[in-house]
């Protein structure tokens, strides 16, 4: 092994992104399962696939714009855009969940940098994509500088979490800044 | 209010600032600040060019407001406050919209109007825990107002709102229950003792003669 091989940090795996089917529960439940996942975001782990199912049915599917982040085809997570309600079509927030198994190897900035590039050539009127992490949650708010959002504040109280209200970050990735 | 009080509003020149609910009675003064270019650019709304159009927003939004108030100087209306609270995880937030007459600007009543929301929103809305304002970047005034009363501009959020047809930025402001309202009750409080002396001066030369006397 040379000198560079050595220091090179471990390549990124491909991911592609797809649309969801109902034969991919048991892959979902791999992070919808797991408290160390679902631990910032609103819902609890799941416990029954038979829930997981009626989410993918009545939440997932029916989606404007939801997708499998996959390794082989196999989903190790999923990510999502939702356009903003009312008047103001030309903004929409991202949301993104990974396995446990697979944090750390870049997967989430990688999956976010193919769903920016989609979601600006998919989505008409989009100027604005936007995203908020917990400030107890480093981990993401790197993901996202990482993938070229940029950090607009921190929102106090901003929104309730198991019973809490959270501070959040708020980051945002314009149009103007795809070039 | 006794009589050395009253005494000492007169030569203030005191003016008083108070928020009441909105009647439809209320359209000519609404109709002041609604017709008025120089405030409509500052809000989504276009300059409403007649009273029946005013009226039918009276009745449409303003009255079936959740909590909507006028700004009352000396009793008058002069312009209007709300406080729109979010639903399901972000009901812990509200957002505060104000307007003034602009012949009223610059004189503090929106301030004003924001410190006495201060006081009871917390207390009305069960669970608020933020307050927040989104303002145009070019609303400098606005943003003083904010600050003045308490409000941590927190950042610009870019490219957020359509205003006028025009995808603006934004500054948000927020204060928060109840860390933030600490110096809220504190100024309270001490203008609070201040009232409650007497004329300052007249107290002071009346002691020091008290203690030449003895």
């Amino acid at each position: 092994m040379n000198h560079d091989q050595k220091h090179q940090k471990p390549k990124t795996p491909t991911i592609t992104l797809r649309k969801f089917v109902l034969s991919d529960v048991d892959a979902f439940m791999s992070w919808a399962a797991d408290p160390r996942v679902t631990r910032f975001q609103r819902r609890d782990p799941y416990d029954d696939p038979a829930d997981a199912l009626a989410y993918i049915t009545t939440h997932i599917l029916p989606h404007p714009w939801y997708r499998a982040i996959c390794i082989n085809n196999t989903p190790v997570g999923s990510i999502s855009v939702k356009p903003a309600a009312g008047e103001d079509q030309h903004r929409a927030s991202i949301g993104y969940r990974l396995a446990y198994d697979y944090w750390g190897k870049g997967i989430a900035t990688e999956a976010l940098k193919l769903t920016i590039k989609a979601a600006f050539e998919e989505l008409d009127h989009l100027e604005r994509l936007e995203a908020i992490a917990d400030v107890d949650n480093p981990a993401s708010q790197r993901v996202l500088e990482k993938a070229g959002f940029k950090k607009e504040g921190v929102l106090r109280k901003y929104v309730r979490l198991k019973g809490e209200s959270r501070d959040m970050v708020m980051f945002s990735f314009l149009v103007s800044d795809a070039v | 209010m006794d009589e050395k009080t009253s005494e000492i509003n007169q030569s203030r020149q005191f003016h008083e600032v108070t928020l009441r609910e909105f009647e439809l009675t209320d359209v000519d003064d609404y109709f002041v600040w609604a017709s008025d270019d120089r405030v409509s650019p500052w809000w989504r709304w276009d300059t409403f060019t007649n009273k029946e159009d005013v009226l039918a927003f009276m009745e449409k939004t303003v009255l079936p407001h959740p909590w909507m108030r006028a700004i009352c100087l000396d009793g008058r209306p002069v312009g209007a406050i709300s406080v729109t609270r979010r639903t399901a995880e972000h009901q812990c937030r509200a957002e505060l919209g104000y307007v003034i007459a602009s012949q009223y600007w610059g004189r503090g009543i929106a301030t004003e109007a924001v410190n006495l929301v201060l006081g009871t929103i917390f207390g009305d809305m069960e669970g608020l825990e933020r307050l927040e304002a989104l303002v145009l970047v070019q609303n400098v005034r606005s943003q003083k107002v904010l600050e003045k009363a308490g409000f941590t501009k927190e950042g610009i959020l870019k490219k957020y709102l359509i205003h006028k047809g025009k995808i603006s930025d934004m500054t948000s402001s927020g204060i928060v229950f109840f860390c933030d309202l600490i110096y809220y009750y504190l100024d309270r409080l001490f203008e609070g003792i201040h009232e409650l002396m007497p004329n300052d001066e007249v107290f002071f030369n009346s002691k020091l003669r008290q203690l030449d006397a003895q």
